[in-house]
């Protein structure tokens, strides 16, 4: 059997175990454990076979393209392209099917007798079926139905407890946010199309150059704007705070490490596959709108208190991030430096695949303690690490690898794209070279608010006391959950310390898309190192680090022993300032933690804050005090309020046409039939 | 010998269609539902006729099955079924429309003009096709025509299921059948259509204590 039988046939395992569980959750609709076991473990048996399928395709190089359906239609045809990219991508999303659908066995028990888990368990399977269909369908009009799908699918998922009004809302606006994505995305379709007169993404290739300047520049405004609501750029991002933290944890890791990929994955399929070489300006805006949504991003999830929403808004930092790789590695493009363009691709997708690791098992580990506690507000939590060690170790290796620090991965894909931003500045004489530097600073300031956030998301979650009787009476997540959650660790683990080996996967696609394959000159060391392309340039060795800590570690230990052992010493409590005893109430809260942050960036939160206070004799007595704050959501604020509005405005003005009259409506077709057909006749 | 004679096979089929436009404008005309329908029903039996001349001409095996689908559906399921939904319906079966007969005829003459014209630029007159296609298109619009000047849900659903004799005709006259699968299709959907209005229009009528399509205001919030 050739490499290219083996993608095919594990291909099809995986999409035949995704239906198969979809089908039999629908048969066990009435047993719900039955249809848990059932759905999650074909889920798994889909995501093994994808990362097979996908793995053995990067590795050889095989390309197959499969037909799914067999009838023949004009224009449209339903094949599957199984490139490099479309791989790297299934890669990912199976990765995560696994963990994620391990973790789901355990989780959903949660909801026996309270909600439908097989209704939940049926459309995992088929928003993960829909977005794999995603990543490498091959003709438009089969992306686009897949891409609907799978909107459609992750709305019923994250109005999944749709008892609350709150999860409802945010249902719908992710729905409504998303079919303006998708409108954007249909235009730019047809514009291509207009060029081809075929919707095959293989008549689309390098389509950029047949383009007028106009129609080019509108076609990526509009991909830009489609692909960013679903991949939640700044300022197209007000859904995902909203949606991620109401559905269930595991749909939300499912949805924050892959669904909001495949916006990453359209930019990229469309504007290196299709489009050629860019104008330097499309490489600028992605890198601005890049460092935006990842500066925003990380000083929106500071002040945030909520345990869900403080990850979404993480999402929103690492996409930024993502496009910060994209963005450099276009402006390369189009200063012909084909070799740096393939090193920030490289570190973007890197950042994608680490993003979707450490991303999913924060969100599994979130869901483990909403599981434990009912509460995902982190002012109730608090002395989670003696509960539930596992979670908070993997919560607390999460958070290392999302702060960018060595040696985990997101360190590794963090300092790709510092490399590729800081070379960029002497590929061109023009001024717009200032921006790599400046491009980078505000990354290193990003990885900085990163780190801050996510010590007081780990300290005030899992340190200290219980907050609340909630926190207090916890319990460790079940073993599956904590094996789903293993299984992403090692993965975080993996990803950081042996780069080498999984670098030279994303070859094929720097090969495919900028000619340039480049793993080899950024590996040194006999893979031990990674240089940015040269040992002149800088290079780093996360394996090295570690090594150099286990050898260093015993060092401390020894020295005490030796000098210090016999030094005279005391074990005794925590200081108290001299009372009797600590309580929760003397905690550090994450509100007094992100105290200095919001006064910083006071212009861009516009703090509220309201203190009642209730007094016994005199102002020195206080027998109770609220305390309020709140920030000003400024892009709802100054976008989308206005928008909405100036909507509802014309609308009352249009309202006469909707007369409720049939014949009325019946009229309006007629009218416009009669008026085309005739219009074509005088034409 | 009279089978293999192509150009009676094509004045047949130009009389027949000319014989459904001749039923479509007494349909225009006609007040009385009951009688409507009946007009359906002989509209749809010479359209049957029309495909069964059709893959006769033609040799053409499969258009037979369009024929004897459209004789067991549209001459006589709809209609009985159409039939039925009147009885159960309290109201009078009187059709009303917005505009009075006169002027609706010299529309339907305007839309069948509108047709001719439309048409024109495809009909070649050495071609087969001849001028169904323009027939097709005036019954078309005068269906169309038809759901808007009524009233009553019921002569809309006539109104939609002769402009679908009409979309029929077309597709039947130019190609000389079109693949089964899809004829089949159209057959079922029109069927459900029916099915689906028949139902809606007994709602209607129960919970409007009327059919008259212009309550539907008050649906409006």
């Amino acid at each position: 059997m050739n490499s290219e039988a083996i993608v095919v046939f594990s291909f099809r395992v995986c999409l035949s175990a995704y239906l198969a569980g979809f089908a039999s959750s629908i048969v066990f609709v009435r047993r719900e454990r039955v249809a848990n076991f059932f759905g999650f473990s074909c889920a798994g048996i889909g995501g093994l076979a994808g990362c097979a399928a996908s793995l053995c395709a990067l590795a050889y190089g095989a390309t197959p393209t499969l037909a799914v359906w067999p009838f023949k239609m004009p224009l449209f045809t339903f094949t599957i392209h199984l490139d490099a990219l479309a791989c790297f991508f299934i890669l990912v999303i199976s990765l995560l099917t696994i963990a994620i659908s391990i973790y789901s066995q355990g989780y959903v028990t949660q909801y026996y007798g309270i909600k439908n888990v097989s209704v939940l368990a049926a459309f995992f399977n088929l928003l993960v079926f829909c977005n794999t269909l995603v990543f490498c369908a091959d003709n438009a009009a089969f992306f686009l139905i897949t891409w609907e799908m799978m909107a459609l699918v992750a709305y019923l998922l994250v109005s999944f407890e749709h008892e609350e009004s709150r999860t409802r809302q945010a249902g719908f606006l992710f729905f409504a946010m998303s079919h303006i994505g998708t409108g954007c995305l249909i235009l730019g379709f047809l514009l291509l199309f207009r060029a081809t007169g075929n919707f095959d993404f293989l008549a689309f290739h390098f389509i950029g150059a047949s383009l007028s300047p106009m129609e080019r520049n509108a076609a990526f405004l509009l991909f830009l704007i489609g692909f960013g609501v679903k991949a939640g750029i700044i300022p197209l991002h007000i859904w995902l705070p909203e949606a991620h933290p109401v559905a269930p944890s595991n749909v939300s890791a499912l949805m924050s490490g892959v669904l909001i990929k495949s916006g990453v994955y359209g930019l990229v399929r469309v504007l290196w596959d299709f489009m050629g070489t860019p104008p330097v300006w499309w490489g600028i805006t992605i890198l601005l709108v890049g460092s935006v949504s990842a500066l925003l991003g990380v000083l929106y999830a500071l002040v945030e208190h909520n345990l869900k929403r403080l990850l979404a808004f993480h999402s929103i930092e690492n996409i930024g991030i993502i496009l910060m790789g994209l963005g450099a590695s276009l402006m390369f493009s189009s200063f012909h430096h084909p070799v740096l363009a393939a090193l920030a691709l490289m570190a973007g997708l890197y950042h994608t695949i680490n993003h979707a690791c450490f991303k999913a098992l924060l969100f599994l580990g979130a869901g483990a303690v909403l599981r434990a506690t009912k509460t995902k507000s982190m002012e109730e939590l608090g002395g989670l690490i003696k509960k539930m060690p596992w979670t908070a170790f993997f919560f607390l290796l999460g958070s290392v690898a999302i702060s960018g620090l060595p040696p985990l991965n997101g360190f590794v894909s963090e300092w790709l794209t510092y490399q590729a931003l800081l070379q960029g500045f002497s590929t061109t004489e023009r001024l717009v070279r200032l921006i790599f530097p400046i491009a980078g600073a505000l990354l290193a300031l990003t990885g900085a608010l990163a780190a801050a956030c996510f010590v007081k998301a780990v300290g005030i979650s899992f340190l200290a006391m219980p907050r609340s009787p909630e926190a207090e009476s916890a319990e460790e997540a079940p073993s599956s959950m904590l094996l789903g959650m293993l299984v992403l660790a090692l993965a975080c683990v993996m990803l950081g310390l042996f780069p080498s080996t999984f670098l030279p996967l994303l070859d094929p696609i720097c090969q495919g898309l900028l000619g340039q394959a480049i793993s080899a000159r950024v590996i040194g060391g006999n893979g031990w190192m990674l240089t940015a392309l040269g040992l002149e340039q800088g290079s780093i060795s996360t394996l090295g680090m570690v090594s150099l800590f286990l050898a260093l570690l015993p060092l401390p230990w020894v020295s005490w022993l030796l000098f210090s052992r016999k030094a005279p010493h005391s074990i005794g409590e925590t200081w108290d300032c001299g009372l009797d005893r600590l309580t929760p109430q003397m905690e550090y809260t994450a509100t007094a933690y992100s105290k200095p942050l919001r006064m910083i960036f006071r212009a861009l939160y516009r703090p509220r804050r309201q203190v009642e206070a209730d007094f016994e004799v005199s102002r020195y007595f206080t027998k109770s005090i609220r305390f309020e704050t709140h920030i000003e959501p400024t892009f709802e604020k100054l976008i989308y309020e206005p928008l909405h509005r100036a909507i509802l405005r014309v609308s009352q003005r249009l309202r006469w046409i909707q007369a409720g009259s049939l014949n009325t409506y019946l009229l309006y077709i007629f009218i416009t039939l009669l008026l085309l057909l005739l219009w074509e006749k005088i034409r | 010998m009279f089978y293999d004679d192509i150009e009676l096979g094509t004045r047949l089929i130009t009389l027949m269609a000319a014989a459904m436009l001749v039923v479509q404008f007494l349909m225009v005309g006609q007040r009385l539902l009951p009688t409507a329908i009946r007009l359906f029903s002989l509209q749809s039996l010479f359209l049957a006729c029309l495909a069964g001349t059709v893959a006769y001409v033609n040799q053409a095996r499969h258009v037979y099955i369009a024929a004897a689908l459209t004789l067991l559906l549209k001459v006589i399921v709809m209609p009985l079924f159409l039939n039925r939904i009147l009885e159960r319906a309290t109201e009078k079966a009187e059709v009303e429309s917005h505009l009075n007969t006169p002027a609706s005829i010299l529309i339907c003459g305007g839309l069948t003009l509108v047709g001719y014209m439309v048409a024109h630029p495809f009909i070649k007159p050495h071609e087969r096709g001849h001028s169904t296609l323009a027939v097709a298109t005036a019954l078309f619009l005068m269906g169309f025509f038809l759901m808007m000047n009524r009233r009553k849900a019921i002569s809309q659903v006539l109104g939609l299921l002769t402009a679908e004799n009409g979309l029929f005709l077309a597709a039947i006259s130019l190609t000389y059948g079109m693949p089964l699968i899809v004829e089949l299709g159209i057959f079922f959907d029109v069927l459900i259509a029916v099915m689906i209005f028949g139902i809606l229009v007994y709602r209607i009528s129960e919970i409007f204590d009327s059919m008259d399509t212009n309550k539907f205001r008050r649906l409006r919030g």
